[in-house]
Order: structure tokens, then sequence, then C-alpha cells
């Protein structure tokens, strides 16, 4: 599944077209979005423009919301995944997601964490359990703060702690994608730069894709960049093209500060 | 209409335009002048009005607490001077004649002249103490309303006065409440004392009979083991079990089902279906339960070999059951509501169904609040009469059988208050008794819910 050497047009996630309707309201208009495997893609644009809402759909959380229609095309691992036999499910243990508000469970630490596991059942035993914990933990950069209270409830925790739990949360379930919603901006620049170099390390092995407010840190972590402007995209190429040399003047005023 | 009502109205009507005429006062005044005015106009002519009225609100208050006594006192006075000294029975069967005749309930041909002319003098006590209430309280108001008046000045701080002023206002009525709540409190437990006072009190808790109507007969008062309360317990406590065990899955599941699950069609039907159950009154379910439910399990219950009496316990907890539903799913489905989206998506993005997030994530959140409204729903179990008296029976049984007849403790209150009794006897005292249980009892419950939510409350935030 995650081998290398794929041909440079069988992408990891294709959309095509997508719309996204809350009510009447029309907040994305037709986004076509190639992403390949093993690379971070990042989303920038100015607030309200609908990266959220992009990102949301991949893995169909916005079915979850009243009144929110996705139309258009979204094919992971050329499988379309609004197709009816798709088990949304499924699909979501593929597709982790990090949300832009930081939101652990009611519950102590370690349940935070083995919540994944527990219900794919993908640890055989206790034991199993704790690693599994304690490696997300670690990756997360979240051990050494909480390891002497992993009994402690996750709303215990700081902002930026909080945050980082709902990362190794996400990690646990050891997904194929992570949507990551802003997981830096609630971070000092310490713990930021303990996700920065976990987003390096998981790409070699995951796809991801993050929504960032911050160019410097899409600038540093992501390989593609995609810039939105009121639900339209309006430029994606290779990130080091897009800074240096946009194509679009609404990207290039984006990116030297003056919209958003 | 009596004079006394007549005086609110006109003080009412004067308190209105003292407004008005306070805002007119305070502006006069400020436009004469450099110096800036404190508080707004308004403030002014409320505080001034608020003044007028205040002490005729006071002395009436007063008036109702005190008058009554005096003339009562005056009339007794009166009795024994023109007709001697009398017994008490005697006193107060005149004293009644006389009020009767004065209201006009008796005519006066039938009675005698001594009670006439009492009657006369009763009524002008009456008239004088009015009068005496109007002049005073004209009096009060008029001080205040001048008094005010002169307060008023361009840098009055009336904001603050007012403010004052209405937050004695909330003070006094938030005192009612309480002191009410005390008074019946403390005659309950007054009445109960009176019944330990004749019954033994561990006779009453541990007794495992109940039977007070023999007690009735002078010689029998006392005899132990009639006013055991086991049975009464026992039976509500049994009826209770069945509700539960009806209205908690069903209510809960209901709730769960209709927050999380159900469209928003459905969901706008079926609320309000649920909150018309929850208004039948409680005696329309005591006929379903008598009429159709205990007949229903009677026939069902031959058909299968077993023998319900015809007023049973599983009938009465059944369709209290039904009756609780809907507040068990009412309250349950604020609660699950109150759970924040964000950890259903939480839990939805990790990978899990919807019945795993509500059994894992949802329903723990959740648990102190339906926890509590559990706790109220046995509250309000606890306390209902209606359905009970009509499918459960009167019979104080002490039976672990559902299928028999058993009666409960509000039951019992009623039967023994209703029809003719001393109030001093120990049957009517120990409904007091009964009734200062169940109050502990329900208390106890509600103030462990309040604890449960308090301590769970900060939760998510
Ligand atoms: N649940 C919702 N119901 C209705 N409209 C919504 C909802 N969520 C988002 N929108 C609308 O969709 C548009 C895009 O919102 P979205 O949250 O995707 O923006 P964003 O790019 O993530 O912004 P930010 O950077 O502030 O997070 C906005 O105009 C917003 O008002
Ligand atoms: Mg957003």
């Amino acid at each position: 599944m995650r081998e290398n050497g794929k041909m440079k047009n069988d992408y990891k996630v294709k959309t095509e077209n997508i719309t996204v309707d809350y009510g009447e309201k029309r907040a994305l208009h037709g986004i076509n979005l190639n992403i390949s495997s093993n690379e971070v893609t990042s989303l920038i644009g100015p607030s309200g423009c609908g990266k959220s809402t992009f990102i949301r759909c991949i893995n169909r959380m916005n079915d979850l919301i009243d009144g929110c229609k996705v139309n258009g095309k979204i094919l992971i691992d050329n499988e379309d995944i609004n197709n009816q036999n798709m088990d949304v499910v499924e699909l979501r243990a593929k597709v982790g997601m990090v949300f832009q508000k930081p939101n652990p469970f009611p519950k102590s630490i370690f349940d935070n964490v083995a919540y994944g596991p527990r219900i794919h059942g993908t640890v055989k035993n206790k034991e199993e359990l704790e690693n599994m914990v304690r490696k997300s933990l670690k990756r997360a950069g979240l051990w050494n703060e909480v390891h002497d209270r992993l009994d402690a409830s996750g709303l215990s925790l700081s902002g930026g702690q909080q945050q980082r739990l709902c990362i190794a949360r996400a990690i646990a379930v050891n997904p194929d994608i992570l949507l990551m919603d802003e997981p830096c901006s609630a971070l000092d620049p310490i713990a930021t730069a303990v996700i920065e170099e976990l987003i390096n390390e998981l790409k070699e092995r995951y796809t991801i894709m993050i929504v960032t407010h911050s160019m410097q840190q899409a600038a540093r972590l992501s390989q593609k960049t995609a810039y939105f402007h009121l639900g339209e995209m309006i430029e994606f190429g290779d990130t080091s093209s897009i800074f240096t040399n946009p194509k679009h003047e609404m990207t290039e005023a984006y990116i030297s500060g003056k919209i958003g | 209409m009596s004079i006394i009502n007549i005086y609110m109205i006109i003080i009412m009507l004067l308190s209105i335009s003292s407004y008005f005429y306070g805002r007119n006062f305070i502006k006069n005044k400020t436009s004469t002048s450099t110096e800036k005015q404190h508080s707004k106009d308004t403030y002014h002519g409320a505080f001034i009005s608020l003044y007028l009225i205040l002490p005729s609100i006071i002395f009436l208050s007063l008036w109702i607490v005190i008058s009554p006594n005096i003339i009562d006192e005056l009339l007794t006075i009166k009795i024994i001077y023109i007709f001697g000294q009398l017994g008490i029975d005697e006193l107060k069967i005149l004293k009644s004649q006389v009020i009767a005749l004065s209201n006009g309930v008796l005519i006066a041909g039938n009675l005698s002249e001594e009670v006439n002319y009492i009657s006369d003098y009763y009524l002008y006590i009456q008239t004088v103490s009015k009068k005496i209430y109007i002049i005073l309280s004209c009096l009060g108001s008029a001080a205040a309303f001048l008094y005010a008046r002169k307060k008023i000045t361009i840098r009055f701080n009336a904001r603050f006065n007012v403010e004052v002023i209405v937050k004695s206002i909330m003070i006094l009525a938030s005192l009612i409440a309480i002191l009410t709540t005390v008074g019946i409190i403390l005659s309950l437990v007054v009445e109960t004392i009176r019944f330990f006072e004749i019954i033994n009190i561990a006779d009453f808790l541990f007794g495992l009979k109940w039977s007070p109507q023999i007690a009735l007969r002078a010689d029998q008062v006392a005899n132990e083991g009639l006013f055991g309360a086991v049975p009464l317990f026992a039976g509500t406590l049994m009826i209770t079990v069945i509700a539960m065990v009806v209205a908690v899955p069903i209510g809960l599941m209901t709730a769960v089902y209709l927050s999380e699950y159900a469209s928003n069609t459905l969901r706008s039907i079926a609320k309000p279906a649920l909150e018309i159950l929850a208004g039948i009154p409680t005696v329309v379910y005591g006929f379903f339960a008598a009429l159709t439910v205990a007949p229903f399990l009677r026939d069902k219950g031959a058909d299968i070999g077993l023998t319900l009496s015809s007023e049973s316990a599983l009938a009465a907890g059944l369709v209290m059951g039904i009756m609780i539903i809907p507040l068990i799913s009412s309250l349950s489905d604020d609660v699950i509501n109150a759970v924040p989206q964000s950890l259903r998506e939480g839990s939805a993005a990790l990978g899990s169904t919807k019945s795993e997030t509500v059994k894992k994530v949802i329903l723990p959140a959740a648990l102190p609040g339906i926890v509590s409204a559990i706790l109220l729903a046995v509250s309000r179990a606890i306390g209902e009469t209606m359905i009970v008296v009509m499918a459960a029976g009167v019979a104080a049984n002490l039976t672990a059988n559902p299928f028999e007849s058993v009666t409960a403790v509000t039951v019992q209150i009623v039967v023994l208050l209703v029809g003719d009794q001393e109030f001093d006897s120990a049957k009517t005292l120990a409904a007091f008794a009964l009734g200062f249980t169940l109050f502990i009892i329900t208390l106890g419950l509600n103030i462990l819910s309040i604890y449960i939510i308090r301590k769970y409350r900060e939760q998510y935030d």
C-alpha cells in the first residue's frame, strides 16, 4: 500500500470539483487538488476561506454537520470515499484528524490515547497498549510532561498540552493520512518545534495535510502549498515556487502580508 | 369593594403620578442650575414613587398580621363582659355565631339579643381598624413623600438609592419563600414529635403492621404495632423500583436516540409528543392503570397460571414508569445535548461508530447529569399518590410479591386525613410523621443529585 515509486499521476488523494454548501451558503466552489503520498501539503489562506471545510471533506467529517452538503469526487487510493459502499468508520481510522480546537475526552490522559487502539482492537494485551500509549505520547512530545500523571484528566492539561494530547491520540490509531487543522496555533515555539519535527518524521510513512496561518511554518514543513481565498483554490504548487515566485497576484499579496 | 381596596388603588395611582412628578421636579431644578445632574431623571421619579408607596404596603402587611389578633381579643373581652365567664367550647360557638352573623351567613332573627349586639360591635371594631390603618398609612406615605422630595437635589445619587430599595424588595420576596418553607418544615417536625410522644419511634420505623383505624377507639390508642410504617415504605419502594426499571432504560434510550440518531423532522415531532405525555394529569394515568392495565395484567397472568390481584404493585409501577419516561428522557436529552459537539467529532475522527461514541464518550461525559435526572425521577415516583391509590390499593400488605396489592406512604397519608377526625389523635399525627419521613427521603435524594451535579460540573467548559 505504501510502497514508493508510484507513477507521478498516481496520487494518494484526488479531489475533483469539490463544492460544499452549508445550507444556502456555499463555502467551497469547485476545488481540484491532488496530493501525493509521503508529502506534506499545507493549506494557507485568510480566515474563513474554507481551509477547515476542505480538509474535513477528506475524512467525511462534514457528514456530522446538519445541513452541510459535499459534492464532487474524492478518491483516496483510487477509491471514491463518497461511494455508498464506503465504510466511513474505516475511512476515518485510515484518515486521522487533529482539530483546530483541542478536544480531549473527559477521560484520563492514558484513556485518551488508548481510545483508538481499544476500539479498533489493534493491541492484543495491556502491555502492548501501554507501549502504544507511551510511544504516541513521546512522538507528540508530551511524554516528559505527563508520564507521572497518566491518570489525570485530559482536561487538566494546558491548551497546548491538550493539543499535543490530541495529536498523540490521532497517531495512536496509526493512520495513513493525517489531517491537521492549525495544530500549532495554541503552542509555544518549543512545542511547535517538537510538532514540526514529528511532522517531518511522520511524512516518511504518512501523507499529511496541514492548515496553518504561519507562512514560515508552511515554508519550513511542506513540499506542496495550496492558497485558498473565499472558497476558491487560487494557486497550488511546490512550496518553494509558491513562496518565491507566486503566479497569482492574490497569493503574492497574501504571502507578503497585504491580505488576511 | 372594601375601603382598603379603594385606598390601595388610590395609593398606586398616586405613586405612578409621583414618578412623573419626581422627573419634572428634578428637570426644573437642573434647568435653572449650572451643576451637572448626578442620576438620570427616571431614577429620581422612581425614587420618589417608591418612597410614596412603601409605607402603605409595609403597614398593610403589618395590619393583615396584627389586626385579626387584636379584633379577636376585643371580641373575647366583650363576650365575657356580657355573658360572664364561659367554657372554651361555649366561647368558640358564640364567636363563630357572631362572625357568621356579621358576614350575613346567619340571619339575625334566629339569634338572641346579645349576639346581635356583639355582632354590631364586631363590625364596628373592624371598621375602626380599617380606618386606623388608612390614617396611619396616609401619614406614613405623605411623610415619606415629603422626605424623598426634600432629598432630591441635582447631586443626589438617586440611582444608588433606588438600587437599595429594589434590592430590599427582592430580599423580602425571597424571605417570604424561605420562611414559608421553614414554617412548613417546622410544623411537620412539631407534629411528628407529638406523634412520637404517643407512639414509640422504633415501633413506627420498624413495626411490621400498619392498621391505624383500630387506634381510633380510645382504649386502643398506642396499641403496639398498629403504626408500623415498614409495609408502607416497602410498598413505596417496590412501586418505585418497578417504575424505575421501566422508565430508566426506556427514557435513557429515547434521549440517546432523539439527540444522537433521530433526524431533525423526527425530533421536532417526538419531543413535543413526549412533552404531551408529561402533561397528562396523574389521575388520568391512575384510571388508565386501574381500568386498563391492571385487568389486562390479571387476565394475561391468569393465562400463564399466575394469580394477580386486581390491584397490584406491578400495574401501579408500570404506569408510573410510563409517566416518568418523559421526565427522564427530557432531562437526559438536555445533558446529552450539553456534551460538546467537538467530542463527538473527536471520537468519530478516530474511527468509532456512533454507538461506540455514545457508549464511551457521550454517556460517561453526561453521566452526572443523567444520575441526577434519575434521582429527581425517583423523588417524583416516591411522592406520587394518585396512581398508587387507584392501581395498587390501600391495603397495607407487607409482601415482596409485585402481583399483590400494596400501599404507599403517600396513599396512607391521604387515607389518614380524609374524613372527620380529632386533630390530636395519633391517627392524624401519623400523617405528619409519614410526611416528615418522606420529606427527609426526597430531601436526601435531591441533595445527593445536586451534589453530583456540582462535583462533575466543571468537566468541560
Ligand atoms: N458549521 C458551519 N455552518 C455554517 N457555515 C459554516 C460552518 N463552518 C464553516 N462555515 C462557513 O464556511 C466558511 C469557511 O469556513 P472554514 O471554517 O472552512 O474557514 P477556515 O479557512 O478554516 O478559517 P479559519 O482560518 O478561521 O479556521 C466560512 O465562511 C464559515 O462561515
Ligand atoms: Mg479553520
